[in-house]
């Protein structure tokens, strides 16, 4: 296993994040994209860290932590967005234009 | 402050105060009498100060300057603002507050039967009048004077105005107005160019020739416009609207004479320019004969006597042009005594009639001596009759413009002169003597007090005035003696032989109609000179102004309209993008990715 594998897996992940982040409507999905986004970026940290060194692993651990709080935040609008629209796909909530 | 300075202050501040107390009180306006009470306080606190200044000049008292600065550029001072009392400024201020002082105590009894709000608007006007005339003849440097100039054309707005419920005078007040404006610009440009040559607006800078004849030439335009030298002669019959004390006192006496006075006061500056002095010897005898021949024809009274109010403003414009201030000065001070005088017997004559129309008029002198006397006084004196104060006057005139550009002003002036006694003695055959034409003519009466006396103070100056010529002479530092010759023998033959022919003619048939007249009247009547203004503005002015109205309103405006409404559109355009959906704003980040990193590959 080389670091161009490595790579490779964090770009496929980080691809069908972006797909997901995209394409799906639903307000669930759409987090679940954006972690598999923050976990390819992981990887890259991880792979770097084992074949060339330095303190990428430690960063991992600290993107973890973040993530988690990002999911925390992420989940807590999802409920408010179901709360006032009674629904959590995300299409349907346009308040952000005047 | 020195005496002089005093007493050209207390003259010069008198009817402002008078002016400024009725203008800030309307109570006491609309009173009416103290209004007028006010007003010619005034006048007597400035003409007695002003008559205690000319004695002191003509003791030798010293010519005094007051000045304090008044436009001011970093640290050097460009204008300044006060008072001059020299010799000129002294005398024109005698004549100005008496015969304003007069001219106000006529209108006592002519505008008795005004409602008091406009018998207090009248005299507001009158005082309001008088200051400015006194800026402008008091002016130490020729900007304040220009600023005298110009109140002056806005008080004779006003005046011309003054019954503005009557469409005519308030388009005469407009059109009096607008040609003295459209001449002033000649003052205000020669005043930039005198600025830009020497830095001062002094009247007695030396100049490069040419600068000269351009600054000169200028001021030239203003005073014809002013005192109404053809062709700008067109608005003063239009200005006889207002009422006859007016005309007497602005369109006869004063303010007309401003334009001359102005000459006078920069002949420093005129006497570096033999063209300008050519340009005006040649104007100026035009205009008495043209003017002249104009007064022939016209059977309104006050007309008769604004043209030739522009008659003899020639004979003054023509002696300054050969070199006479003198002349041209002395003609000044007397033509505003008799043609005060004329102006106000024919406003009595008027007020007891009720009628401009000498064929109105007729037998007046019997039933109304005082006002035939004084009219036949006043018309002596105009025609010139030896005695009488015109005489001297016309003699200087004549005298010195004999020998200029081959004697042709010469001759043109001593013909006005027996025109001037023609249609003077016209009037005075149809009007006061004979038999009356009409119900009002044959029970007119005399008027009271306040008409009759200014009547006798003029009178007696007219009569007089002759009598001045000498001391007047001295003030100004010019020799003086009454030369005989063939010129005033002539022009007095003349004189008498024009009164001679009008009663030859007139006392027959009041209504006679001479053949020669005929064409005249033809040429009074077509108004070319007006038709010619009108052209110029209905077809030049109109049409020049309405192009670059358009192009103001349609190239100027549209593009930054253009300009306004592309914004707006484009912003319109653009407001679908924002969808308020996080889905599109992520697109478009993505989108902006992937545009950097292709950007950063290509690179």
């Amino acid at each position: 296993m080389t670091l161009s594998h490595c790579l490779l897996l964090a770009t496929a992940l980080f691809s069908i994040g972006v797909y997901g982040l995209l394409t799906r409507r639903h307000a669930i999905a759409v987090l679940l994209s954006v972690e598999l986004m923050a976990n390819a970026a992981n990887i890259c940290f991880v792979a770097f860290s084992r074949f060339r060194g330095g303190s990428g692993q430690l960063f991992a651990l600290f993107a973890l932590a973040l993530t988690v709080a990002e999911v925390a935040v992420g989940l807590a609008l999802v409920i408010l967005l179901y709360r006032s629209h009674r629904d959590t796909r995300i299409d349907l909530a346009s308040e952000m234009k005047l | 402050m020195t005496r002089p300075i005093v007493l050209a202050l207390v003259g010069l501040f008198a009817p402002a105060a008078a002016a400024l107390l009725l203008a800030v009180a309307p109570a006491l306006r609309r009173r009416g009498t103290p209004a007028a009470a006010l007003t010619i306080l005034g006048s007597v606190a400035s003409f007695g100060a002003a008559l205690l200044l000319l004695a002191d000049r003509l003791h030798g008292g010293p010519a005094a300057l007051a000045t304090v600065p008044w436009l001011r550029s970093g640290d050097s001072v460009i204008a300044e603002i006060g008072v001059c009392a020299d010799g000129v400024s002294a005398s024109m201020l005698v004549v100005v507050t008496l015969v304003a002082l007069c001219v106000q105590v006529f209108s006592l009894g002519y505008m008795h039967d005004e409602q008091p709000p406009s018998f207090g608007r009248y005299f507001t006007y009158h005082a309001l009048f008088l200051f400015s005339m006194n800026v402008l003849v008091l002016a130490p440097n020729l900007l304040q004077l220009f600023g005298g100039w110009e109140l002056v054309g806005v008080t004779s707005y006003l005046l011309i105005g003054f019954y503005f419920r009557k469409p005519s005078a308030a388009r005469a007040a407009v059109k009096a107005f607008w040609v003295t404006k459209f001449a002033d610009m000649g003052l205000l440009f020669g005043l930039f160019v005198l600025f830009a040559a020497t830095g001062s607006f002094r009247w007695d800078a030396h100049l490069a020739p040419a600068v000269a004849t351009a600054v000169t030439l200028l001021f030239f335009l203003a005073v014809v416009g002013k005192s109404a030298q053809f062709p700008l002669h067109v608005w003063l019959p239009d200005a006889m609207e207002g009422p006859t004390p007016v005309s007497a006192l602005l369109h006869a006496a004063t303010m007309v004479a401003a334009g001359v006075f102005l000459i006078v006061r920069a002949n420093p500056l005129f006497e570096q320019s033999e063209t300008t002095r050519n340009v005006m010897l040649i104007v100026g005898a035009g205009t008495a004969l043209f003017a002249a021949c104009l007064a022939l024809v016209q059977s309104d009274i006050k007309k008769v006597l604004a043209y030739s109010t522009c008659s003899q403003l020639g004979y003054m414009v023509a002696a300054l042009g050969a070199g006479s201030m003198m002349g041209g000065f002395f003609h000044l001070t007397t033509h505003a005594f008799f043609k005060a005088l004329l102006f106000l017997a024919a406003g009595s004559a008027i007020h007891a009639v009720h009628s401009n129309e000498i064929d109105d008029m007729g037998g007046l002198a019997k039933r109304m001596p005082w006002t035939g006397a004084a009219f036949v006084i006043g018309a002596l004196a105009l025609a010139g009759i030896p005695g009488f104060s015109g005489f001297f006057s016309k003699d200087l005139v004549l005298e010195v413009v004999e020998h200029r550009l081959g004697h042709v002003p010469w001759i043109a002036l001593l013909g006005t002169g027996f025109l001037t006694a023609f249609y003077m003695g016209r009037v005075v055959v149809v009007a006061f003597f004979g038999a009356p034409s009409g119900e009002k003519a044959a029970h007119a009466h005399e008027a009271g007090w306040s008409m009759r006396g200014p009547l006798v103070v003029l009178a007696a100056l007219s009569l007089l005035g002759g009598a001045f010529t000498a001391p007047f002479a001295r003030l100004h530092g010019e020799p003086y003696a009454l030369h005989l010759g063939v010129g005033p023998v002539l022009a007095a033959a003349l004189a008498l032989g024009g009164f001679v022919l009008a009663y030859r003619v007139y006392g027959a048939d009041r209504r006679a109609a001479p053949a020669v007249l005929e064409g005249l009247s033809k040429v009074a009547r077509s108004r070319a000179v007006n038709r010619f203004y009108e052209f110029g503005f209905h077809r030049v002015a109109l049409v020049v102004s309405s192009g670059l109205a358009w192009t103001d309103r349609y190239l100027v405006d549209g593009l930054i309209n253009m300009i306004g409404y592309e914004t707006l559109e484009g912003g319109r355009r653009a407001r679908p993008l924002q969808t308020g959906l996080a889905p599109d704003y992520v697109l478009a980040v993505v989108l902006g990715v992937v545009g950097l990193a292709a950007w950063a590959v290509a690179q």
